[in-house]
């Protein structure tokens, strides 16, 4: 199973900064506060790591989600009759 | 029951099992000595911070340049 199927890139790609980079990126950073676990260079290592999967996870769940989107809209579109606004 | 087994085991006649936690031998692991950093793990982790960071800008980049195009090629088929 393709992590990102090639018709994903005709999405617009979602900011750096969004939702799943700043979340993954802060839990990755909040790990290594206290001692014995502490150091600035771990704190940036993960959060770099919390970022980076955190972009990728976001453009696999835009992809989905259009995805999803695209074939209800078709759905829709191939089921007109019911689909009208109810009258009365 | 209990108090008499605690009584029991007071006189040294039965032995409490020794704890569950986990212990390591001293012949393998050593205490960390975090006054003296560990310049290759330090370098290490700043040089991969580093190359992820470059590598997650440059694919955002990508990203952005190849919607561009595909947003354009469909724009353009639609007026052709």
């Amino acid at each position: 199973m393709v992590f990102l199927p090639d018709e994903s890139r005709s999405l617009p790609p979602p900011p750096l900064l969004n939702k799943g980079t700043v979340w993954l990126g802060f839990a990755g950073w909040i790990q290594f506060l206290s001692p014995p676990a502490a150091g600035v260079h771990r704190q940036i290592l993960f959060a770099t790591v919390g970022c980076f999967v955190g972009y990728h996870l976001v453009k696999r769940a835009e992809y989905k989600h259009a995805k999803v989107d695209r074939e209800l809209f078709e759905y829709i579109r191939h089921h007109p009759v019911d689909f009208q606004p109810s009258t009365g | 029951m209990a108090a008499g087994l605690r009584a029991v085991r007071r006189w040294g006649l039965v032995v409490a099992p020794p704890s569950l936690a986990f212990s390591r031998s001293a012949s393998v692991v050593s205490t960390a000595n975090n006054a003296q950093p560990n310049w290759l793990g330090v370098g290490l982790a700043f040089g991969t911070s580093a190359a992820l960071w470059a590598l997650l800008i440059k694919q955002h980049n990508e990203d952005v340049m190849e919607y561009e195009r595909r947003k354009a090629r469909a724009q353009c088929r639609q007026c052709s």
